[in-house]
This record gives C-alpha cells, structure tokens and sequence, in this order.
C-alpha cells in the first residue's frame, strides 16, 4: 500500500537539504512505522551533508526523533501500535557480542549507519524508482519513517516529543562522554571542549558524577554562560586559558579528564586536550571531523594518559535513555533548557545556519502533519 | 669515604659505551649504596645513548640492576646493610598522589629519571671533578652505585637462591611487560590479543596475556629466533613476522571482531606499527603502548576518528602500570613456583667490557635478553 511523506533530504554532499516528497513503503517483518513529532538538529547530519563523513547519497537526514507507533510489521515484539518512542542513533540487537556483554553503542547491527539500509537488506523511502537511506538507518527529518524495532526505545507518553528526540543521540552521547566512556569520578577536573547539544550534556554528566572542577571551553559567549546553568564551574573562550586556570587550581597535577565534544574536531582541540591531562588522566574524543593526533607516542608513557574514542559515550540505549528520562522527571537533568529554537520542516537550512553561527545549544524541527 | 667504581657510560656526543673508572660518594640520607651484581641490557638505554642530544650530560647507564646493600645513609628504614635487592628503575615514595592510588609506577621522585640528580640538587658519580648522573638515578652498568632507599626492593629470605641475572630482569622488563598485558593492557578471560616485539619486555607480555587468560596470544616479530622462543617458551599461540599476516589471522579466527587488546613492546614504535595497531584492533578495544618511537619524531599521526567508531582506547603506561613494590615479589614467587619463566630469557652474559658487543647482539635480533655480570 504504502503511503507519502514530507523529508529533507540530500542528494551529493555539499548541496543544501531539499524538502521533497517520497514515497514510503509499509513496514516488512520487525519493522514499524514512526510517525514523527520532533527531529533535533545534530552536528553531524551537518557534517553528511558536508560531505565531511561520506555516506551513500541520496539520503534522508536526521537521527534524533521521537515520535508515535502507527504501524507494525509481522514479528515485532518490542512496540505496539500507538505506543511512543524515541530514537537510539545506533540499533540495539540484543543477540551480538557486544549487546550480550553490555555494550548496545556497539551493536553489530549499527554498519548500515552510513547507508540506510535496513536489517532485511532494503530501503523503504523511495523517489522515481530511486532509493533513499535514512541517515543511521532513521530519518527523522522525514514526518514519517519505517525502521527497525532494534531502532526505538519506548517512552511514556507524558514526555514531550521536543525533550525526548535529543535523548536519541546529543544528551546520552554528552552525558555518556562524562559518566560512561570518561569515567569521571568524585572530586576531579574536568575540562569539556565544546558547549553545543552534546557538550552540555557532557557537562551535566560530569557534575552528577562528582566533579570538583567542570571546565568549559567555548568561543561562543552564549554557550559559556549557558553551560554555568547547566553545571559547568569554569568557564573560558580559549583552551590557553582553561589550561592555565587548571594548572593553578590543581597546583601543576592537572586535569584528571579531558573531554571533547567540539562541533569539528581537529587536530589542535586534541593536541590541547592531551596536553591538559595529568598523571593516570584521560581524554575522551566524542567529536566527529577530520582531526589527527601529531605528535610522539611518548607523550602516553610518562604520564600513563589515556585517549579513549567514544560512540555514544558508551551508553547502553535500553539502559540509559530510561535513566536519563527518569532524571529529568525526577527535575535532576535539564532538557527544555537545551532546546534554544524550533523550527518547521521548510526552515531547516536556516536551523543549521543558526547551529553553525553559534546562536543555538540545540535546534529542533517540529513537523507538521 | 668515597670508593672507586667502574662504569660503562655514555660521553656528551659518544654513541657508544665507555668504561671507565669512576669517584662514588657515601650515600647520604635516605640512600644506600649497593654492590651490583648483574644488569640487564635494556633497550631504553640504548635509545638513551644513540639519541640525538648533543647537550645530553655523561652518564652511567642501566636501570635494570640486582645486588647487595653494601652501606646505608642516615634514616633508611627500608633495607639494611647485607640485604639483596632488586633496583626498581622508578622509585616509590609510598606517599605522593600517585603511590597513595595506586600508580607508583609515576611516583613523583622518578622525576629525575633523565639527570640522575638526586633530590638535594647533587650527584653521587664522578670523574675528575665532574658530576655524572646515574640513568633512572641508578646507574647500575657500575660495579657499585648509590641510590635512593625508594628505588630499592628487598628480597624475602626464600628468593636469596635467585640468580643475580634473573633478579636484575624483575626491576623492569619483566614487570613492564607482564603489566602491560595484566595491568594497563587489561587482558581478560578469552581475549584475542596481538603483541608486537618479543624481546626482554614482549616475551612478559606473552606470558601475562596467557596469565590473564587470553585465548589467542599472537605475537608480531620480524626475528625468526623470538618467535620460536615466544611460541614454544613464553605461551604465545601464534607468531608472524609481520603485521599484515597476524592481521589477517586474527580477522579470520576472530570472525572479523578483531583483537580485544595490541600491546606495542617492539625496540622502536614507528608510525606504520601504530597504524596498524589501532586497525587490528576490533569494537571497544586497546592498545596499550609500552615502548618509546624515536624521540623527536612524531610517529602518532592518524586520525582521531579511528577512535570513535569502534570506541577504541590508546593509552600509554611507565613499567605496565605495575606497582614494583608489590609486583617484583609477586612475580618472584611466581618464578619460585615453577609458573612463570624468567631462566629463558637471559640468553647471553657479558663482561662490563663486552657491553657494546652485548648492545650489538641485542640489535642484531641474537637476544631476548643479555645481562652484564659486574666483577668485583
């Protein structure tokens, strides 16, 4: 039968995201249909349609969603119709290794990322006999999705559509970069390079976990006073400063964790969070860009540094979007405060304008049906 | 009163070793001066030596050393006169941040590890009126060396029937390898994990990830010699000459996950080797870097983002993060009781005055492990 739907979408990287109609097929064998409500504006379908991170083009943007049940496909045990859900960026399988050891971010079943093919090896958005993936096998700048079970995490239905599609990727993957791949632990320095939708959440995540000291780096005015509501102690624009700052504070042992969650990353924010470490210290690089590391391997040895490259911060989806709605209804983790514009599907171009010159902590697209 | 020693020492500009006789002062507070009788032939050293660092001050070198506390300054509590002790090639304080957590491997007294300067700003070796540092603050390529009671480690009465050259070898091959595999490696019950460089630190690794009980222990060494001994001595399950092959091994026996675990215990970490490393290295994996590049060369270069993805680890450690305190003991008792070997990987002896033959063996790939005797 099969239905359409509004997308923005990209077809080569570096054009911008074209609103477009495609045609959606019905849901196969562990699939549904999402009818989505909200769809956060991450950094990284940026760098797709960049063309930073190359990926199987046409495609559908968007990996942060929350949305409604419409339609289940055969042999679907996770979700019913009607119930409400948001997003896991990465499919969580439940059978592969790295599920049954406790690691969902890792899940096997998270390859097709990059072209939006689904488990059953097809796509279901379609244009002229074309096929479109969805970015990280979602879509959620469509107004409808058909996606795998594996790529929702059920919520209750009191939870704002808004809040509930960045717990699909910014706020676990910042908090996570904190609490889960950083291994913050009571009474350290922190440092977070990078103040956006994922960085806040890092800086949330590291005062929970007991941080002493939570140092922010961040050109942007905005985000340096927004990240003292969220938590952070320090803040600086440059990383000179914040190293200095931490070199008196912790009398020359340094920072216990460095953690990098900037928009791009690149070769300099890396060098500054290595360099900011002290003894048994630990960077943790969340970022996605083109950055290298360019110096000697020894700069590790003396200081037993860690550098530690994380997805998903290292949150478990089934574990940790639950755990972190909890705390936002128990009033312990800011959500509504990440959300600085919304905007409709049509006015996406401007939402990633306004990302890229620092005017929001997060944008979100509300969609229209 | 001052003795005289003979040394091996590394001259400002000189690539080789040159023995020579040496002033030794008392030790004074805190330090003890002991009558070494054997050191290991490391690999560090020779780095130190062959370095391009013209400004670099005379030095003795060895850090890995076994011998007996002939005299004691005032206040040493730890050792007494007559005890037989391994040098530990970093000291423990047991009370900066670092000892009191747990990580004396980075103990801040093993601050003057390059100069050899002890704390009050002075030097314990002479010649001729001019100061020489001892490398790690040891020195043991001298008959006798004054040290620091920190840097000492006495030996329970049932290891006294240890030979010198295995004893010397605990103060930091041994450990180093053995904790980069157990320790700052983290090997666990059925890993896959690749170890490239099976010398005098590899062989330990070897033996550590087999401890931790690791299911695959692949070893990557261009000497057929070390690959033999790795496989047939030391528990390694696999060996290759290259890392391409034990890549494509460890992708086939692993089912495409990949190692759990690289450990980089080689003579040099170049930049190919640490590429490599970092792509053998399968979903929430590590690679734990133990040896040193050459210095001055950036050989850490590829992108961040291999990181990220898989959720990879690359993280560096001084001697394994062992603590040698506990760790040279612990490791002694095993080589008591039969589970760990350290016999086989003393392969050749040498006289001080062999010492650059001993360097050369170890380069051309004849040695796990050489190990001066001193004479007296």
């Amino acid at each position: 039968m099969g239905m359409t739907t509004r997308a923005a979408v990209c077809r080569k990287a570096g054009e911008p995201w074209e609103i477009t109609e495609l045609e959606l097929d019905d849901p196969q064998a562990g699939e549904i249909l999402v009818k989505f409500h909200v769809a956060g504006l991450c950094h990284s379908d940026d760098h797709v349609q960049k063309g930073d991170a190359p990926m199987r083009m046409p495609m559908v943007g968007g990996h942060e969603g929350a949305g409604v049940v419409e339609a289940v496909g055969p042999a679907v045990t996770r979700v019913t119709v009607g119930d409400h859900v948001t997003c896991s960026f990465i499919p969580v399988c439940g059978k592969c290794r790295y599920c049954a050891t406790g690691r969902q971010n890792l899940c096997d079943a998270g390859r097709n990322a990059e072209t939006g093919l689904l488990a059953t090896g097809q796509f279901r958005f379609h244009q002229n006999g074309e096929d479109f993936g969805g970015l990280c096998a979602l879509g959620t700048f469509s107004q409808y999705a058909v996606v795998h079970e594996y790529s929702v995490v059920k919520i209750p239905e009191w939870i704002g559509f808004d809040v509930a599609a960045l717990v699909a990727c910014g706020v676990p993957t910042g908090w996570g970069s904190a609490v889960r791949a950083g291994d913050v632990r009571a009474g350290q320095t922190v440092v977070i390079y990078g103040a956006g939708g994922v960085g806040m959440n890092a800086v949330q995540g590291a005062r929970f976990a007991g941080a002493k000291n939570v140092v922010v780096v961040d050109p942007v005015e905005f985000k340096r006073e927004t990240a003292k509501v969220f938590g952070a102690t320090h803040t600086f624009a440059t990383a000179e400063e914040a190293f200095e700052f931490v070199r008196e504070t912790t009398w020359g042992e340094l920072a216990d964790r460095a953690i990098i969650t900037v928009g791009i990353l690149h070769d300099k924010v890396i060098a500054d969070a290595i360099n900011v470490i002290g003894k048994t210290g630990q960077v943790t690089i969340t970022a996605v860009g083109g950055g290298h590391f360019d110096t000697n391997s020894g700069i590790l040895l003396g200081y037993g540094r860690k550098i530690q490259g994380s997805i998903y911060g290292g949150c478990s989806p089934l574990v940790d979007v639950p755990l972190l709605i909890g705390l936002y209804e128990a009033g312990d983790l800011k959500l509504e405060e990440l959300i600085t514009r919304r905007y409709a599907l049509d006015e996406i171009n401007q939402g990633y304008q306004d990302m890229l010159d620092g005017k929001n902590v997060r944008g979100v697209i509300v969609h229209e049906h | 009163m001052s003795i005289v020693t003979r040394a091996a020492v590394g001259r400002p500009g000189a690539k080789a070793w040159e023995i020579t006789e040496l002033q030794l002062d008392e030790p004074r507070a805190h330090e003890v001066r002991v009558k070494i009788m054997a050191a290991g032939l490391c690999h560090s050293d020779d780095h130190v030596i062959k370095a391009a660092n013209p400004g670099r001050m005379m030095f003795v070198g060895g850090h890995e050393g076994s011998g007996i506390v002939e005299s004691a300054g005032p206040d040493v509590t730890r050792v007494s006169e007559g005890d037989r002790v391994v040098l530990s090639y970093i000291p423990a304080c047991g009370v900066c941040r670092p000892c009191s957590t747990g990580h004396s491997s980075m103990c801040v007294k093993g601050l003057n590890a390059g100069t050899g300067m002890f704390e009050d700003g002075t030097w314990r070796f002479h010649e001729d009126g001019t100061d020489v540092g001892g490398f790690c603050t040891l020195g043991t390529f001298s008959q006798y060396a004054v040290v620091s009671e920190y840097s000492v480690v006495p030996l329970r009465i049932d290891f006294q029937d240890i030979p010198w050259e295995v004893l010397c070898l605990t103060g930091c091959g041994v450990p180093t390898g053995w904790g980069s595999s157990v320790y700052a490696g983290g090997v666990q019950v059925g890993d896959a994990v690749v170890i490239f460089g099976a010398g005098g630190v590899g062989s330990n690794a070897v033996q550590g990830a087999r401890f931790a009980g690791a299911q695959h222990v692949v070893v990557v060494d261009p000497v057929e010699f070390k690959r033999e001994m790795a496989t047939t001595v030391f528990g390694a399950t696999q060996a290759f000459a290259t890392a391409q092959e034990a890549h494509d091994y460890v992708n086939a026996v692993t089912w495409g996950q990949l190692a759990d675990k690289v450990i980089l215990t080689p003579d040099v970490v170049t930049e190919e080797m640490l590429n490599a490393a970092v792509q053998m290295t399968g979903k929430g994996g590590k690679v734990q870097v133990t040896a040193l590049g050459h210095m001055g060369e950036n050989n850490m270069t590829f992108r961040a983002g291999a990181l990220i993805t898989y959720h990879r680890q690359v993280r560096g450690a001084l001697a394994g993060d062992s603590n040698l305190m506990y760790d040279i003991p612990k490791l002694l008792s095993l080589y008591k009781t039969g589970q760990l070997k350290l016999d086989e990987l003393v392969t050749r002896k040498y006289a001080l005055d062999e010492i650059n033959q001993g360097y050369q063996d170890m380069n051309d790939g004849k040695n796990i492990r050489g190990v001066i005797i001193h004479e007296h």
